[in-house]
């Protein structure tokens, strides 16, 4: 289909414009459009299923529990029921979880994202001995499953009293988070340019100013992405906070969301209304912080 | 100016984990606040199933009787399922909850110490003379936390069982009756599979499948298979009646069409809402859809007991636990015995659920007449065989993909018995 481009006409409603002897100047231009309307549809196929499971959710959300068991999931609601929302937040004490959530998170992200600093510029700048070695085993701690390690950190949570605490949760997720953190950015760090430290070195700048001054300015836009995704993650964390989190009193949200699914039962419309009300303010986050997360793209890739 | 801002971001990095830590505590000591006259309970039945409804009634009378406050938190039935035994193991766990049956949770809690022996309180106030003997089973554990001997660790309120759900309207468009005998029930499937339509709704992935094999097991089983079965009296051949008549009729019954080829990858879920929209005609399965059957199905329908079975798939519902931990035993003991009162059990009785000591003539409501009519049949019977995943540890999922198998005719009947049998004896072998 594109090895032919000149004799395709434009697939879109191109108003006609394009039949005028333009074409023959834009010839190239029509070659490339042919093209990038076909990745456009590809990338709305493409978006179209991803978002099919927010739109089943979303309509079930809004449907009576008596329609979804006669119509089934894909019908659309013949009225908009709101009761399910309603008994989502009411039965579990949404604001309370909502504050648990966001305080976990946000604590986590800023946490991990400080310490995978720190880490980092030891190893990355710092270059310290058998820095491969700890690297490896940053990684480590990040490979192995949860499962695994939840007995040990109960029982140290239990032994330092923390157990039934937020403030468990958020050591365990700063140290797992940044874990990951360390290892990306003492990669990012590692080819950070030598002369800019030099300079800074040559101008009598301590190691501590030359974080804080140099490093931290530059490489600002990586670790505000790492902050979104820390926080976006430690959010959806369900296990560990589980295990964790005993009391209705400090439960994140994902545990609560947990409590409405029985032991053989279970209500798809309240379900699917904890879970749009659950998703949004992950997503209310993420627009929030969208701008930083393109611009520190760009910026890194510039730089 | 160089050293007053490292002091401040030093003094940001001391002062975070401080203000951390001070929220962090302040939740520990709310957590705690269990003093001489509140009780913490904790369980996970929805607030308008028949088990919340009563138990929020308990939950006033105890609190008008006795002038303690309870302190009730409603739990995620997986938050339960995965951490009480560390939850019970530190001093953060309730004064009395609601836990699983069975060997693999109560049991398993009561062999680790983890939770009160009730024996001497179950004589006293009369709850061990109350509750039938099929249900006692699972309210007592031996020292291995195998169900059915030795002390009273849990009380159970509510039973359940597997029933046949059928839809009358469906019934009499065929002109099929209501089947008393399995050759009644196969002729009834004929006229639906020979009109087209699957007669029973059923799912693979989850455990209807593995209950419906249970049922047509237990066609050819006395009481002493059941007890070999679930508490290892015996040895237990997989390879002779009635574990395979079970698997060969299961086997044909998925050739003659009875039950949809499909139906591997479904959830219970789909079996569920595959009747309550009036697709099939019949759904075998518990007594805990009754409630939302009676809510959600817009047409007429009925239950009867799997045609021609003595025994039935069932037990006991969960139970009372009152952990080793409790700060406040008697007043736990004190709720336990409002609980099993006339009037609560009536309560229960008449939202779908299934009292174990309701007076019938309190129960009112029609609809769960019958349910409690089809109930008492079994437990007259002493029919409460329990369930098939029961006896050993992880067996629920060999059974999901067995029956899968099956479905799909991808293994032969033999070929899925030594699957199950082994699994099974070799849990068997690490209980011992």
């Amino acid at each position: 289909m594109t090895t032919e481009p000149v004799v395709l006409a434009p697939p879109a409603p191109s108003r006609g414009t394009a039949r005028t002897p333009v074409v023959q100047r834009t010839r190239d231009r029509n070659h490339r459009g042919a093209v990038r309307w076909v990745v456009l549809a590809a990338a709305v196929v493409v978006a179209v299923a991803m978002m099919v499971p927010f739109a089943i959710m979303l309509l079930n959300a809004f449907k009576a529990p008596g329609e979804y068991s006669a119509e089934g999931p894909l019908s659309l609601p013949s009225s908009l029921y709101t009761d399910g929302l309603v008994a989502f937040w009411q039965r579990v004490d949404y604001p309370e979880k909502l504050l648990n959530s966001t305080l976990i998170a946000g604590s986590v992200a800023v946490l991990a994202t400080l310490v995978s600093l720190l880490n980092a510029y030891a190893l990355g700048i710092g270059r310290i001995r058998g820095r491969m070695w700890v690297v490896a085993l940053f990684l480590l701690a990040n490979m192995l499953p949860q499962e695994a390690l939840v007995y040990p950190l109960y029982f140290l949570a239990k032994e330092t009293g923390l157990y039934n605490t937020q403030l468990s949760v958020i050591i365990i997720f700063t140290v797992i988070q940044s874990a990951f953190g360390t290892y990306l950015l003492a990669s990012v760090l590692s080819t950070f340019p030598p002369s800019v430290l030099e300079a800074a070195a040559l101008d009598g700048a301590s190691s501590w100013q030359v974080l804080w001054r140099v490093v931290f300015p530059i490489a600002r836009p990586t670790l505000s992405v790492l902050l979104i995704f820390f926080f976006i993650w430690t959010w959806n964390e369900f296990f560990i906070p589980l295990v964790m989190l005993i009391d209705n009193s400090t439960q994140t949200i994902p545990v609560a969301l947990a409590s409405l699914q029985g032991d053989r039962l279970m209500d798809v419309p309240t379900i699917n209304a904890g879970a749009l009300v659950s998703l949004l303010p992950a997503v209310v986050f993420f627009l929030v912080f969208q701008r930083t997360l393109t611009r520190g793209i760009t910026a890194g890739a510039v730089k | 100016m160089r050293t007053r801002r490292t002091t401040a971001v030093v003094a940001g990095l001391v002062a975070l984990p401080l203000a951390l830590t001070a929220c962090g505590g302040g939740d520990t000591d709310a957590g705690e606040g269990g003093g001489d006259d509140t009780l913490r309970l904790w369980h996970y039945e929805g607030e308008d199933s028949a088990m919340g409804i009563a138990w929020d009634e308990a939950i006033r009378v105890f609190e008008e009787e006795t002038g303690a406050t309870v302190e009730f938190e409603r739990k995620a039935f997986e938050q339960i399922q995965q951490t009480a035994g560390m939850v019970l193991s530190s001093d953060e766990g309730p004064d009395i909850m609601e836990y699983n049956k069975g060997n693999a949770t109560a049991g398993l809690l009561a062999s680790q110490g983890l939770l009160t022996d009730l024996t001497d309180v179950a004589e006293e106030r009369g709850w061990a003379g109350a509750l039938p003997e099929s249900i006692q089973t699972t309210a007592r554990y031996d020292e291995r936390g195998v169900m059915g001997s030795g002390s009273w660790y849990g009380v159970p309120n509510y039973g359940e069982f597997v029933t046949v759900y059928y839809n009358e309207d469906l019934f009499a468009e065929h002109g099929v009756e209501v089947p008393s005998t399995l050759e009644d029930l196969e002729a009834a499937m004929n006229t639906f599979v020979a009109a087209g339509i699957t007669p029973i709704a059923t799912a693979g992935a989850e455990y209807p499948a593995g209950q419906l094999f249970y049922e047509l097991a237990l066609s050819k089983a006395d009481r002493d298979f059941v007890t070999a079965y679930q508490t290892y009296t015996d040895e237990v051949d997989f390879s002779a009646d009635p574990l395979r008549y079970g698997a060969e009729t299961f086997a044909e019954w998925v050739d003659a069409g009875y039950v949809a080829q499909d139906a591997a990858s479904l959830k219970a879920e789909d079996m569920g809402v595959a009747f309550i929209n009036g697709t099939a005609p019949m759904m075998v399965s518990g007594s805990w859809w009754y409630g939302r059957v009676v809510a959600e199905a817009q047409f007429e329908w009925g239950i009867f007991n799997f045609p021609g079975n003595d025994l039935n798939a069932g037990s006991s519902g969960n139970l009372w636990v009152v952990p080793e931990n409790s700060r406040n035993k008697e007043l736990a003991y004190e709720f336990i015995d409002i609980t099993m009162r006339p009037e609560i059990q009536a309560i229960l009785g008449n939202n779908g659920g299934l009292p174990l000591a309701a007076d019938p003539a309190d129960i009112t409501d029609e609809k769960s007449q019958e349910l409690i009519t089809a109930f008492n049949e079994v437990l007259e019977n002493d029919g409460l065989a329990f369930y098939p995943d029961w006896p050993v540890p992880g067996y629920y999922d060999v059974l999901v993909s067995g029956f899968q198998k099956l479905i799909n005719a991808s293994a032969t009947p033999d070929q899925v018995l030594e699957e199950i049998g082994t699994a099974y004896a070799d849990g068997v072998a690490s209980i011992e």
